[in-house]
């Protein structure tokens, strides 16, 4: 599986970050008198049976739920629509806010939740639709019933979006070297890097957290990336979310490739992650 | 005899003080606590009464109030047993110190008793450990199961203890408890990883798409056939 590999490649933890994430699992109970801080990004990948107050945290007592617990790190959710609509719907705000408020009567808690949201999932319940080896032998109803149960504004906080393809045989059958987790963490590292040096003191890490003053004052497109960006905006129908979601995913490219400035290529690149919802969501 | 003895409970993540005020007085046998306890707490009536009798000290048949200040406050969890029975130790005089008030004055304990008087470690530790801080208090005696944690935030002396016992030396000023050292964390220390990309053949887009996630830390959703995941992996 391509995302359980996921934590392979992550950036290196900064001590600030470590410390946040520790506290959070201090108060939960996930440490142990051998392993009492936190030393990788979190990597939470909860069963689709998981329960309201488990994903966002609950309790007389409030206690943080996974999302919390993903903090600084990776919330993965394997078969996406498997999972109750109601319990996806949650995340909504997490997702933008990167803090969630759990109010009871008596008291109200509020825990950080900062972090990079991974899913996976099935075109269609047979699962080959749009497959190049297999027909699909579902129903239009069943397959827009079972997209259908990951709702627009859901899908509009994923910045990017992907087809995984099959493999041919060939290239499963060559020997031909491939990259290692330690060389693109080795890019990953450095394009942190650059952003950590970026936000030094506005106290964020990355781009995905850019506000948007930030967005204005350091994902800059010139002119002609303008006209690409608003020829996208007409053909794919995108929201004003994906607008900063999408200058903030160039923002990122351009880092790893080390460019100061955001480039048509980077803006083209991060427009095309944005394209699989209309092609499965649109019709 | 009234005694008063400070700790820490958590609200989310913030930490307040909790002032422990234990009376004993003459009267029929009776131990109640209040101030707003939840049923985790009311529990250590239990714990406490059973550890002190373990540590071989007499538990007095006295009439017992302990009052958990702010008492508008809930309080839950075991984190309090520690310093409810050094509360009653104090108050029934078990524990004499003319330096008392000036050696409980910046310190705060924290932690569960079992029924043989082991001090069992809590969960927490480090969210209050960096508001006692805040608030100035300099002395933290924890159990040694929480010594570790307790110690990533410097400026502070941590006490570990593994009896009730010890704590109880410690303030009759029979015996120290040797202080935690701060421990040094390595971060970003390089580790091996189960699954490699290496393994994956093929799928460079989604590799790339990935790299770019993690770089920035964006949000990522990967859809296909299930054939194609089975496929990836060798």
């Amino acid at each position: 599986m391509l995302a359980r590999r996921l934590p392979s490649i992550l950036p290196n933890i900064q001590f600030e970050e470590a410390l946040e994430v520790t506290k959070i699992h201090s108060v939960a109970g996930t440490l142990s008198a051998k392993n009492p801080m936190v030393l990788n990004r979190p990597f939470r990948s909860p069963h689709h049976t998981i329960t309201p107050a488990s994903l966002i945290g609950g309790g007389k007592m409030p206690k943080p739920g996974e999302i919390s617990l993903a903090h600084f790190g990776v919330l993965f959710l394997d078969e996406l629509p498997e999972f109750k609509k109601s319990t996806l719907e949650l995340l909504r705000g997490p997702l933008e806010d990167r803090i969630v408020t759990i109010s009871r009567s008596n008291l109200a808690i509020t825990y950080p939740c900062n972090f990079m949201f991974i899913a996976s999932m099935n075109p269609c319940p047979c699962g080959y639709y749009n497959c190049k080896e297999k027909e699909c032998n579902c129903t239009t109803d069943q397959i827009k019933k079972y997209i259908n149960k990951i709702s627009g504004p859901l899908l509009d906080r994923i910045d990017i979006q992907i087809e995984v393809q099959s493999v041919e045989y060939k290239k499963l059958n060559s020997s031909k070297n491939i990259e290692t987790s330690e060389q693109i963490r080795k890019r990953v590292n450095e394009a942190r890097k650059i952003q950590l040096k970026r936000y030094e003191k506005y106290n964020i890490f990355s781009n995905s957290e850019l506000t948007p003053q930030l967005i204005e004052e350091h994902c800059k497109i010139d002119n002609k990336s303008k006209k690409i960006l608003e020829l996208a905006f007409e053909k794919l129908g995108l929201s004003a979310r994906a607008y900063s979601r999408i200058l903030k995913v160039a923002r990122t490219i351009a880092d790893l490739s080390n460019s100061r400035n955001i480039e048509v290529n980077h803006l083209a690149e991060a427009i095309q992650y944005r394209s699989l919802d209309r092609k499965y969501w649109g019709s | 005899m009234l005694s008063i003895v400070k700790s820490m409970a958590l609200n989310g993540l913030n930490g307040y003080q909790i002032y422990i005020q234990v009376d004993i007085s003459k009267g029929m046998p009776y131990f109640e606590i209040v101030g707003l306890p939840d049923t985790s707490v009311r529990e250590s009536k239990e714990r406490v009464k059973t550890a002190i009798k373990n540590t071989n000290i007499e538990f007095q048949s006295r009439k017992i109030i302990v009052n958990l200040a702010p008492a508008n406050t809930k309080k839950e969890g075991s984190s309090l047993d520690l310093p409810i029975a050094i509360g009653i130790l104090i108050a029934s005089g078990n524990i004499k110190n003319s330096n008392i008030s000036n050696l409980l004055k910046d310190t705060i304990f924290l932690g569960e008793l079992s029924l043989d008087g082991t001090v069992e470690g809590i969960n927490g530790i480090l969210p209050i450990c960096i508001e006692a801080k805040k608030q100035g208090i300099k002395k933290i005696i924890l159990s040694t199961k929480n010594a570790k944690e307790a110690s990533i935030i410097e400026g502070l002396e941590i006490l570990p203890i593994n009896k009730l016992k010890e704590a109880i030396e410690y303030l009759n000023g029979n015996k120290k408890i040797e202080q935690e050292s701060k421990s040094c964390f390595l971060i970003n220390k390089e580790q091996k990883y189960q699954f490699d990309f290496a393994d994956v053949k093929g799928q460079e887009n989604v590799k790339r798409a990935l790299e770019i996630s993690a770089a920035g830390g964006h949000n990522c959703i990967l859809i296909g056939s299930p054939r194609i995941w089975k496929n990836n992996v060798s």
